[in-house]
């Protein structure tokens, strides 16, 4: 490479024909008079910094001097980040990523200069995971915001965050942080490892991550757990769990991932340990409501009026004389009604979600009964079943549960409770065939595990929970003295 | 690789997989099996009793394991009684097995076809059953122990409730007086009793999964005092509610118990179905874990792979299953069953500890500790 700034510029020129918002600015440097030019991304550079820091001393205040590379990074930039290249392609792919390139003419080396604006969004509430107490802030959309966020959160040395790169056309930085001395160095390894071996071209969102490093995805269940909130992600990795961050998203994976994970909300440990404890039991109550309701109302309809009390059953038979459906189909047609009016109402804006709960919910549900379609105990059970599954904090798990309830529907209708008995089985033994990152997805319910029961269906007072999880085999295995 | 020996189960998921695989068909007909030997509402000293023979078994079993750490009873029968008879020995079991597995899903079918669905073949009951019985045991003895742990409390939970409800009909004199006719009745009714602890035996497999198989004895004596008290308080509810000429007459006295009962005011004033609940739930348990059993002895036996067993058993056990004509059939080849237990666990363990004991001596088999 020669240093002549016009054969350079000629090189530049034949790249960036196809790149019109890549500009060239040529200029003469003050005193010498030395020819030079920047090359700089419209919009994706900082353009104030460019005129102070590089126009503004090159134009005004260098001196007779002659330039050289080493003159210019010591004495004259006034910028914190500058790299030394000879390679055209390399400045072309800078100056694409928010840098501006410096070409003087008969120096051989090229200058790249850090001048990436970076326009973010604001930190805001994140608004899947809205809480009544805790902290406001949430994840937003550039990954340095993101691990300052953390930084600030648990200013501690041992929070080791690992950059990686990934993607193949579309180059991502992706950060896997955990707590050096906390946690399971095997688990780091693996999600290292798991990590790199992502061969895609592009990830627009972290939700690609979890797809393909998860353990099994034929499995219904979530086995990352997604977040947009830094203090959720911060108690992750104090139990010794490690967190992925991917450029241009504000949701943060999080890994190793149990089933009763997935059931607790940080509100829990916000509030006292009553509520938190009571909470919790009510949210593992609904999510069994939610999963089996429909199946059991199809079991006992279908197969064994015998087995509920007599008047119950007469007054459910008296009410679905005029139905013309067999439970299964009456119970579907009202479950898929509700899924696509809650598909509905999320896809609608937001001042007409709430009216389109009332004409779907109220006005279907009532017509619906009026027209001796399906029976009220039905429209009854297909609400208590829909609101039980809003308590879940996971959306994924939730989805997880509605898909499976459909499932629990036809073991039903095949063979009535006994179906209903055995497809909890096969729910169960899924449940604890599957692992997430080494650890049984359902620890710690099984293997029993005492101490970690402190912090499962029941959150202990924060004075007794004085170890981390077991589960986790965390270097430092003390959470409290 | 026969079986996967990096797994690996703690003490408690044995003690739980062997109270899992005890507990199962006899729950429902205990009282009325026990009450037919005695004639006496003693039945519950028999039980008592049958419980300890049964601790005394498994103790004798895991003093007979001790010698062949990490090893199965199929792998080391043969350093004891050489090749040939070890390989019969461990073919009866592995038949004895899929026999109990065989029992279990029919008397599933006979009662899920009394009191669930009627009308629905009882092949496609007992089909979709192994199936999710054979998911499970793909997933090898951690996933089994696991599920196990699921279970086990389940059944307490509920069976304390159901029992709890049903102290209304229990009357303290269907059990007077206690040993009225002497010792003799008990005793007729120990044999009938130490048969429905079955299952003990699944410690002769187990062991060799355990992290630390110095602990099996307490396994073994925990993971029989669960069955035990649940027997207890079966017989002694169902007993005392029903009286002994109540009991006698009735095919599932239990469930027939739990039927009477009715509480007024809740939502459910019948709790039959708990209890049917729990009751599959166990079949469910002792059915895989006899049949994983019969499929590792099998893989053992033949040095070939497990998966491959798992899969062929099925169809056996299958139209084993189908063997008994009527529920009269199937009572008979319960019974068989239990004779046959008495005699592979009860006698054959002592018997091979004997010989194994002697052989130490002379230092073959026991040096490989």
């Amino acid at each position: 490479m020669y240093g002549s700034l016009s054969s350079n510029l000629q090189k530049v020129r034949a790249i960036t024909a196809r790149h019109s918002d890549v500009n060239i600015r040529e200029f003469s440097i003050a005193g010498s008079s030395v020819g030079a030019a920047i090359i700089y991304a419209d919009g994706l550079a900082d353009k104030d910094m460019i005129d102070q820091h590089i126009l503004k001393v090159l134009m005004n205040d260098v001196g007779e001097e002659t330039i050289t590379c080493s003159i210019l990074t010591n004495k004259v930039l006034t910028v914190s980040q500058i790299t030394i290249t000879h390679e055209i392609e390399e400045i072309i792919r800078k100056v694409l990523t928010g840098q501006t390139a410096l070409l003087v003419d008969g120096m051989s080396e090229m200058l790249i200069i850090g001048t990436m604006l970076s326009k973010s969004r604001s930190i805001e509430e994140p608004i899947s995971e809205a809480l009544v107490r805790g902290p406001r802030t949430g994840f937003n959309e550039t990954l340095s915001d993101n691990t300052a966020l953390l930084r600030r959160h648990g200013e501690n040395a041992s929070l080791s965050m690992i950059a990686m790169k990934v993607g193949k056309r579309a180059s991502k930085d992706l950060i896997i942080a955990y707590m050096e001395d906390i946690a399971d160095s095997d688990i780091v390894e693996e999600v290292k490892r798991r990590v790199s071996k992502i061969d895609i071209d592009n990830l627009p969102e972290s939700g690609y991550v979890e797809q393909l490093i998860e353990d099994n995805f034929l499995s219904p269940f979530p086995q990352v757990q997604s977040t947009e909130r830094p203090d959720r992600v911060i108690a992750a990795l104090m139990e010794g769990r490690v967190a992925i961050l991917l450029d241009g998203t504000p949701f943060a994976l999080i890994v190793p991932v149990t089933f009763s994970m997935l059931l607790q909300s940080p509100e829990d440990y916000y509030e006292r340990w009553m509520s938190g404890s009571l909470l919790r039991v009510l949210r593992f109550a609904a999510a069994l409501i939610s999963l089996l309701t429909p199946s059991l109302y199809i079991s006992f309809i279908s197969f064994h009026p015998g087995l509920i009390p007599t008047k119950l059953a007469v007054s459910i038979m008296a009410t679905r004389v005029g139905v013309p459906f067999s439970s299964l189909v009456e119970a579907l047609i009202m479950e898929i009604a509700i899924e696509i009016l809650r598909e509905a109402g999320l896809r609608l804006p937001k001042p007409i979600g709430p009216a389109m709960g009332i004409v779907g919910g109220l006005i279907i549900g009532e017509a619906a009964v009026q027209a001796g379609i399906v029976s009220p105990i039905l429209v009854i059970v297909v609400a208590v079943t829909a609101i039980s599954s809003f308590t879940i904090p996971q959306y994924s798990v939730g989805i997880a549960l509605r898909m499976l309830r459909f499932i629990a529907m036809f073991c039903a209708a095949a063979f009535g409770l006994y179906g209903v008995i055995l497809f909890f089985l096969m729910l169960c033994v899924h449940v604890v065939k599957l692992k997430s990152f080494g650890v049984p997805y359902a620890s710690p319910a099984v293997p029993y595990r005492l101490n970690d029961w402190k912090d499962f269906i029941l959150r202990m007072p924060l004075t007794m929970m004085k170890r981390r999880p077991k589960m986790l085999k965390t270097k430092d295995k003390v959470r409290k003295g | 690789m026969a079986y996967q020996a990096k797994d690996r189960i703690t003490s408690i998921q044995t003690a739980v997989i062997l109270a899992n695989t005890m507990l199962g068909a006899g729950i429902l007909t205990l009282p009325r099996t026990v009450a037919e030997k005695t004639g006496t509402p003693d039945g519950w000293i028999s039980v008592i009793i049958g419980g300890f023979l049964a601790i005394a078994a498994g103790l004798i079993m895991v003093m007979l394991s001790k010698p062949f750490r990490g090893k199965t009873f199929y792998e080391y029968i043969g350093q004891i009684t050489g090749k040939w008879l070890g390989s019969l020995i461990s073919l009866i079991v592995v038949g004895y097995f899929c026999l109990i597995a065989s029992f279990e899903i029919r008397v599933l079918a006979e009662v899920a076809d009394f009191f669930l669905l009627e009308g629905t073949p009882s092949w496609a009951i007992i089909m979709v059953f192994m199936w999710v019985s054979l998911y499970l045991v793909t997933g090898g003895i951690n996933a089994i122990a696991r599920l196990f742990e699921i279970i086990l409390p389940i059944t307490i939970f509920v069976f304390v409730i159901v029992t709890f409800f049903g102290i209304t009909l229990f009357d303290v004199d269907n059990l007077r007086p206690v040993l009225g006719q002497g010792v003799m009745p008990v005793l007729n009714g120990v044999k009938t009793t130490a048969i429905t602890f079955t299952g003990f035996e699944a410690i002769l497999i187990i062991i060799a999964f355990m992290h630390r198989p110095e602990k099996a004895s307490k396994a073994v004596i925990v993971g029989t005092s669960i069955p035990l008290m649940i027997y207890i308080i079966t017989v002694v509810m169902v007993i005392g509610s029903l009286s002994v000429d109540g009991v006698v007459t009735r095919t599932w006295p239990t469930l027939d118990l739990v039927r009477s009962v009715e509480i007024e005011g809740l939502i459910f004033e019948r709790f039959e179905s708990f209890l049917l609940v729990i009751w599959i739930m166990q079949i469910y348990s002792t059915f895989t874990m006899t049949y994983y059993a019969a499929s590792l002895g099998l893989s053992q036996m033949s040095k070939r792979n497990l998966n491959g067993f798992l899969y062929g058993l099925l169809p056996v056990v299958f139209l084993m299953a189908n063997i008994p004509k009527n529920l009269a059939g199937v009572f008979r080849m319960g019974d068989f069953i239990g004779n046959l237990s008495l005699y592979l666990f009860g006698a054959m363990p002592l018997l091979l500890l004997a010989i194994s004991k002697l052989r130490g001596h002379k230092g073959e088999g026991i040096s490989r500790k």
